[in-house]
C-alpha cells in the first residue's frame, strides 16, 4: 500500500468515495455574530481517506474544521445551523452522531473526532503526560496499558525512536516537528475515528513537512483525516478528496487528482495554478 | 537609483558618524541614569534598615520574643502575643481570601460565558473588583467593623465585659460564688442565660475548678461556722451572689464577631482580595489559549482543563501574587486598628475562634507613639522581628514556587 501514490489509489476508489462517507454536511451556515463566515455548504467527507479543505485565507476551512469537532464552542457569538452529522458504528449498529445538536456530549465527540492544530501545542509537562493526558481524561487503564498505549501512540506518530529515552523530559525540550508528531500522538492516544488537522505542517521545515506528510499516508489506513493546507503540492501528495473553498462558499469537491488537473471550475483552475490566494 | 527618494540619496555622511556616536552616547548615559536610579531605591532601604538596626538591635533579646507587653517591667516587655495574633489573623486571611480570590479569578477567566445577560453580569463583576483594588485599606477597616464586628447589629447589640449576641457552640456559662474558705470558689450550671445573677440558700449541685461535681451546703449567718477546710470549701453563705462566669472552647463560636482576630483576619481578607483576584487573572491570562484548545480538543470538560492545563500553568504567577498580597496583609495596621481596636495589653495569643489579639504593626504602632525611650527602642526592635519573619514567609513561598516551576518544565 505504502508504495502505491496517492493519486493512483485516489482514482482506483473513486467510485465508492460516497457510499463510505463518515461525515454528512447539508446545507451548513455558520455565523461569528452577524458575520455570516459559511453559506450553504454541502460536503461529504469519506471514511479512511484523507480530504484536503484549500482556498484563500479567510474562506472558512478553519471554521467548517473546527464545527466538526464542536471547538467553536467556546467561541463567544459563534452558531451554526444546518446538518452535520458523522456515522457511528455502535456495536454493529448504524447509529448516527448529530453534532450540531446543543444535547450532545461534546466531550465524547471530541474523543472521536481528535484535532491538530497550526502551531504545534503540548502542555508544559512531560513527553509522556502529554500522551496520556486524554487516555487519563477518558479511560480506566492500569500503568502498563498506560505505558504500552503511550508507545504505541508515539510509534504511530513516528515519534518514537527520538523521544523514547526521554519519555519523562519536557515536551516543550522537542524541535517544532517532534513536538507536532508528538501532538499528532495525544490525538491518536484516545482512540479516535477521525482525525482533523489544521495547517499542521505550517509551522514547519521541509524534512519535518515530510515527516508529517508520510505519517498522514500511514495513518489514513485506520483514521479519515481532514487536513486544511495551503500548499497545493500537500494537498495534491497526500489526500484523496479535495474540497475548494472561496468566501465561505464550497466551489468545487472531488477527487482530488481531477480537482488538480481538470477542474471543472475556473475559480478552482486560477486557485490550483497559483493565480490567486 | 534615480527613484531613490533624495532623503536616502543626499546623506551627509559626517553627519551619519557624528549622529551614530550621539546616539550611543546618549544610551550609555541612559544605562548610568538606570543604574543611579535602581541604586537610589536601594541606598534608601539600606539607611532605613541600618538605622532601625542601630536604634532596636539593643533590645533584640529572648524576652522581646518571649513575652508579653507589660506597662510595669518596660525593659522586659515582648512582643510574643503580637506574634501570635498577626499568624492568627493572616492566616485566617489567607484561608479565606486564598481560595475566593483563586475561584473568582477561574471564573472571571475561564468561564467566560456566551449568553449576553451573562456576558454583562461578568463584565460588571470585573470592573469592580478593578475599582476595589484601589479602595483604601481604612475603608475596608470601616466595612469590616459594620459587615463582621457589628454584623448590622442583627444578633443583638455587643456590651462591655457581657457575653452578648447569639451564642453558637464551644461555651459553658457558669454562676461562681465564694465558698466560706477564703479565695476558693465553686461554680454552678446556669440553666436561664438571661438571668446574670442568683441568690443561693438552698443547697445546690456544683463544680469546683477543677470540674469535679460536688454537694455544696448553705451556712446561715448565727449558727456555727464550720472549721475544717474540706467543709468549708464545701459551702456557702446563705444569701451569697453568684455571678456569671463563662467557659469558653476554642471553637467558641458566637455572632457577630466583635472585635475578635477572626473579625480581622476576614477584614483583611476583604483587603487583599482584589489584588489575589487581578493577579490570579493576569497569570491565567498568560496561559497561551492553544493549550486549553488542546485540552478542550481531546475531550477534556472546561472543569478538566481549568484542573490540569490552566491552573498548573499559572501557578507560579498565583503565588507570586500571592504572596505580594500576603506580605500586605501581614503588615497593614489601619483595618486592624478599625476593627479590632488599639489595645495591646493582651499576654497571650487567641484561646478561642473569638479571642481579641494584638498584631505586630498595632504594637509597633503603639510602642512607637510612647513617651518612653524603651519602647521607641522595643518597636524598632519589633520593626527587625516584623521584617525577618516577612523574609522568611517570602522566601518559603518562592523556594516552593521555584519547585513547582521547575516540576512543570
Ligand atoms: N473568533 C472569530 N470571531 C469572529 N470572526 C471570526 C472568528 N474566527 C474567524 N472569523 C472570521 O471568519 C472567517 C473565516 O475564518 P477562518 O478562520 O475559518 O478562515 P480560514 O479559511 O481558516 O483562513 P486561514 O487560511 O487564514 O486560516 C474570516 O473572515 C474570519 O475573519
Ligand atoms: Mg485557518
Amino acid at each position: 500500500m505504502s508504495s502505491v501514490t496517492p493519486a493512483i489509489v485516489s482514482e482506483k476508489n473513486s467510485d465508492d468515495l460516497s457510499d463510505q462517507t463518515l461525515i454528512h454536511i447539508e446545507k451548513l451556515n455558520a455565523w461569528y455574530g452577524d458575520f455570516q463566515a459559511i453559506h450553504d455548504l454541502s460536503l461529504e467527507i469519506p471514511k479512511h481517506k484523507v480530504t484536503a479543505f484549500i482556498g484563500p485565507s479567510g474562506c472558512g476551512k478553519s471554521t467548517l474544521l473546527k464545527w466538526i469537532n464542536r471547538m467553536n464552542d467556546v467561541v463567544p457569538g459563534a452558531r451554526a445551523k444546518g446538518r452535520l452529522t458523522i456515522d457511528d458504528d455502535h456495536q454493529g449498529q448504524r447509529k448516527e452522531i448529530d453534532v450540531l445538536d446543543p444535547n450532545l456530549d461534546v466531550v465524547g465527540l471530541r474523543r472521536k473526532v481528535g484535532i491538530v492544530f497550526q502551531k504545534p501545542n503540548p502542555f508544559p509537562k512531560s513527553i509522556y503526560d502529554n500522551v496520556a493526558f486524554g487516555p487519563r481524561l477518558h479511560m480506566k487503564t492500569s500503568k502498563s496499558e498506560l505505558d504500552e498505549l503511550v508507545e504505541w501512540s508515539l510509534q504511530k506518530a513516528a515519534v518514537w525512536d527520538e523521544v523514547k529515552d526521554r519519555l519523562h523530559g519536557p515536551a516543550l525540550g522537542l524541535s517544532g516537528g517532534q513536538q507536532q508528531r508528538l501532538c499528532i500522538a495525544r490525538a491518536i492516544a484516545v482512540g479516535p475515528e477521525v482525525l482533523l488537522m489544521d495547517e499542521p505542517c505550517s509551522a514547519l521545515d521541509p524534512s519535518s513537512t515530510l515527516a508529517i506528510e508520510d505519517l498522514i499516508f500511514e495513518l489514513r489506513s485506520q483514521y479519515t483525516i481532514v487536513i486544511v493546507t495551503h500548499n497545493m503540492q500537500q494537498a495534491s501528495r497526500c489526500s484523496d478528496k479535495t474540497a475548494f473553498f472561496f468566501e465561505g462558499r464550497l466551489i468545487e469537491a472531488g477527487n482530488t487528482e481531477q480537482v488538480f488537473t481538470k477542474p471543472k471550475n475556473k475559480q478552482t483552475d486560477d486557485y490550483v495554478r497559483g493565480k490567486f490566494g | 537609483m534615480s527613484t531613490l527618494p533624495s532623503a536616502i540619496v543626499n546623506q551627509d555622511e559626517q553627519y551619519l558618524v557624528d549622529n551614530a556616536r550621539r546616539r550611543k552616547q546618549l544610551s550609555i548615559w541612559f544605562y548610568f541614569l538606570c543604574v543611579a536610579i535602581a541604586l537610589i531605591s536601594v541606598v534608601i532601604l539600606v539607611v532605613l534598615m541600618v538605622s532601625i538596626w542601630s536604634q532596636g538591635q539593643s533590645r533584640l533579646t529572648t524576652d522581646l520574643l518571649t513575652r508579653a507587653h507589660s506597662e510595669l517591667e518596660i525593659e522586659r516587655s515582648g512582643m510574643w502575643p503580637a506574634i501570635l495574633g498577626s499568624l492568627f489573623v493572616c492566616g485566617t486571611c489567607a484561608l479565606v481570601a486564598l481560595p475566593l480570590g483563586v475561584g473568582t479569578a477561574v471564573f472571571l477567566e475561564e468561564f467566560k460565558p456566551t449568553q449576553k445577560v451573562l456576558r454583562w453580569i461578568h463584565g460588571f463583576v470585573q470592573l469592580n473588583i478593578a475599582n476595589l483594588a484601589g479602595v483604601p485599606s481604612i475603608v475596608y477597616g470601616l466595612l469590616g467593623l459594620t459587615v463582621f464586628v457589628y454584623m448590622f447589629n442583627v444578633f443583638g447589640q455587643i456590651r462591655v465585659n457581657e457575653s452578648a449576641g447569639m451564642e453558637i457552640m464551644g461555651y459553658k456559662h457558669f454562676y461562681q460564688v465564694l465558698t466560706l474558705e477564703p479565695g476558693h470558689v465553686v461554680f454552678a450550671p446556669q440553666t436561664d442565660p438571661t438571668v446574670r445573677q442568683i441568690t443561693f440558700d438552698e443547697p445546690f449541685q456544683a463544680v469546683d475548678p477543677d470540674g469535679n461535681p460536688i454537694e455544696i451546703s448553705i451556712w446561715t449567718p448565727g449558727t456555727p461556722k464550720p472549721t475544717d477546710p474540706e467543709i468549708r470549701r464545701r459551702t456557702v453563705r446563705s444569701g451569697a451572689i453568684g455571678g456569671t462566669i463563662t467557659e469558653r472552647n476554642w471553637y467558641y463560636f458566637r455572632l457577630p464577631f466583635d472585635k475578635s482576630f477572626l473579625s480581622g483576619g476576614l477584614t483583611l481578607a476583604l483587603v487583599i482580595l482584589p489584588i489575589i483576584i487581578i493577579a490570579a487573572q493576569e497569570s491565567l491570562r498568560g496561559v497561551p489559549s492553544s493549550l486549553r484548545e488542546a485540552s478542550m480538543g481531546l475531550g477534556a470538560t472546561t472543569w478538566q482543563t481549568v484542573r490540569d492545563v490552566s491552573l498548573p500553568a499559572a501557578l507560579p504567577g498565583i503565588m507570586t501574587g500571592s504572596i505580594l498580597a500576603m506580605g500586605r496583609a501581614i503588615g497593614e495596621a489601619a483595618p486592624i486598628l478599625v476593627v479590632m481596636g488599639a489595645a495591646v495589653a493582651k499576654s497571650s495569643g487567641p484561646q478561642h475562634l473569638m479571642d481579641d489579639a494584638v498584631t505586630m504593626p498595632v504594637l509597633i504602632f503603639n510602642w512607637a507613639g510612647r513617651q518612653q525611650d524603651e519602647f521607641k527602642e522595643l518597636s524598632a526592635a519589633a520593626i527587625i522581628v516584623l521584617l525577618v519573619i516577612l523574609l522568611l514567609l517570602n522566601s518559603t513561598a518562592i523556594y516552593i514556587r521555584q519547585k513547582v516551576q521547575k516540576a512543570q518544565s
